[in-house]
């Protein structure tokens, strides 16, 4: 399985009167592992829905696949349905089979939803409901969700922020495997220290592509001073 | 179909002069008040659920309203007043539709919305009804609003089993793609579910499934049985499974009780009342359980 190359070609995206990508070109390699950084409200989740087809945007965006495609997202930590008496077996469930979640589950769905939850520590809490979960709980679920089907191109949304320390490794490493199975993945990451060590390479994002290219020549500690100080010295 | 229903009544009434079943099951209008009920029970529970996931109680409400406009328009273009379905599914179909439409172009809540929508149909609805009530002198807003299950038809059996069947065979296996889009657009998008059409297919339904119902119950108990039995359920609930079957089952038990009850007992309570005030009682009852039994509790906040 190879995931696959993403090459954007003058990407821009507007929502009112406000330009929140301008004139956007980059390319990421087939089965790269690949980060998004930048400051807040840069436009990295903006670009990141671009890519999913989720936004009004124009430019070219284009897949170069092998093998059919197979997208899985992992968005940032969401608030979970409170009102539905729904249970984390039910969500997997819902989105395993296309028989009715309130049935029984299928056999084979059943087995990718036990792979998944043992495979994001969840298992021992497949009955709670989902409105209950701590944000990490709710954060293992968005993952475990992504795990089925096993996907070629991933893309996840700053998926640590609400995670232990142990959750914090457990999601690195299998972040690590998808990638050395071949998966494309896709990272918007505030931690630069990860980017740095466990990226190849890497987009920042602010407005417009500030720089693109392998970590090591790309995140320079200069270009960090620049870009993520930026801000802060706007605000003084 | 009519064949069909002659069969089941003669034999319930054989059975009810043979006191196998109740007596009360003598009555033919009786049998095909039961006979609604058993489809109309489930068909609402399973629909509540959803109704309740994508927060549009109130939608099935707008359409009822909007149904007034099409038995009014019904009269005008000359349909039999009684049965103007022609005109009802028409206009309640694209009155659906605008909604909907409008909801993906303004940033309004979707509750809001339809309340904006289900005042305005209310209005053109009995404007329009004053204005060819003169014509039919018939309590159209009263029959619209609280239907009659004790005099329904032939007609009226077929179609709501034609909804039920739609609604069956559309809304099931798009049911877990429906509730994924209400709960996070943007992962059913990425697992190639259009999210949009299957919106519309919704709303589609939910229309279709209030208009068969109106002439039976009346679009305010149609509202009354999306919601109640699902409120009752959900105090009970420990998961979608036991959520869904026990709204159909209390949503069936409603109509059963709203119907017999009153008869049995000469309770001078008409029958749609009767259905929701039995739907009231589970929902009570149920909210009592929850808060005695420490097994049911949840967090207050």
């Amino acid at each position: 399985m190879q995931g696959p190359a993403i090459h954007v070609e003058n990407l821009s995206l507007s929502l009112g009167a406000s330009l929140i990508l301008k004139n956007m070109s980059f390319s990421i390699a087939a089965g790269a592992l690949h980060c998004f950084a930048g400051p807040n409200g840069g436009g990295k989740t903006s670009t990141a829905r671009c890519l999913l087809g989720q936004m009004p945007h124009t430019g070219k965006i284009r897949f170069d696949n092998s093998s059919p495609q197979i997208t899985a997202y992992v968005p940032q930590l969401i608030e979970m349905e409170r009102t539905l008496p729904l249970t984390i077996d039910n969500f997997l469930t819902l989105i395993t089979q296309d028989k009715p979640a309130f049935m029984s589950t299928k056999k084979t769905a059943k087995l990718l939803i036990d792979s998944a939850l043992e495979i994001t520590g969840l298992t021992s809490k497949r009955k709670y409901m989902i409105g209950s979960l701590s944000g990490g709980e709710r954060q293992r679920l968005l993952f475990a969700q992504a795990l089925i089907p096993t996907p070629t191109f991933l893309v996840l949304d700053e998926p640590m922020t609400s995670l232990d320390e142990g959750g914090s490794q457990l999601f690195e490493s299998l972040i690590m495997q998808m990638h050395a199975s071949g998966t494309t993945v896709l990272w918007i990451n505030h931690d630069l220290e990860q980017v740095q060590r466990l990226a190849q390479t890497v987009t920042i994002i602010d407005k417009i592509v500030v720089a693109h290219g392998p970590v090591n020549s790309t995140l320079t500690p200069a270009m960090q001073r620049g870009v993520f100080t930026k801000h802060i010295e706007e605000a003084a | 179909m009519s064949v069909f229903y002659t069969w089941l009544r003669e034999l319930i009434t054989q059975l009810a002069i043979s006191g196998t079943v109740p007596r009360i099951l003598f009555y033919e209008f009786v049998i095909n008040a039961l006979f609604c009920a058993i489809i109309i029970g489930p068909l609402l529970g399973c629909v509540g659920t959803m109704i309740v996931a994508k927060r549009m109680a109130f939608f099935s409400q707008a359409v009822g309203n909007a149904a007034l406009t099409g038995v009014a328009i019904g009269v005008l273009i000359g349909e039999s007043y009684t049965a103007p379905y022609l005109s009802m599914f028409t206009f309640c179909i694209v009155f659906g539709i605008l909604l909907n439409y409008t909801k993906s172009r303004t940033r309004m809540s979707t509750d809001a919305l339809i309340g904006v929508f289900l005042s305005i149909s209310l209005a053109i609805g009995a404007s329009l009804v004053l204005f060819v009530s003169a014509r039919v002198n018939t309590h159209i807003l009263e029959s619209v609003m609280f239907g009659s299950i004790l005099t329904v038809n032939d007609l009226d059996m077929n179609v709501l089993l034609a909804v039920a069947a739609i609604t069956l065979l559309v809304g099931l296996p798009l049911y877990n793609r429906m509730l994924l889009a209400s709960l996070n657009a943007s992962l059913a998008q990425v697992r190639g579910i259009q999210v949009q059409l299957i919106e519309y297919v919704f709303i589609v339904l939910v229309t279709i499934i209030t208009v068969a119902c109106v002439k039976i119950i009346g679009a305010v108990l149609v509202e009354a049985l999306l919601l109640i039995p699902a409120a009752a359920a959900r105090n009970l609930s420990r998961g979608l499974g036991s959520f869904v079957y026990n709204t159909m089952i209390i949503s069936t038990l409603s109509c059963f009780g709203g119907i017999l009850i009153p008869m049995q007992y000469d309770i001078p309570v008409p029958s749609g009342g009767a259905i929701v005030l039995v739907a009231a009682a589970f929902f009570i009852i149920t909210t009592i359980i929850r808060n005695v039994i420490p097994g049911f509790k949840e967090a207050k906040m």
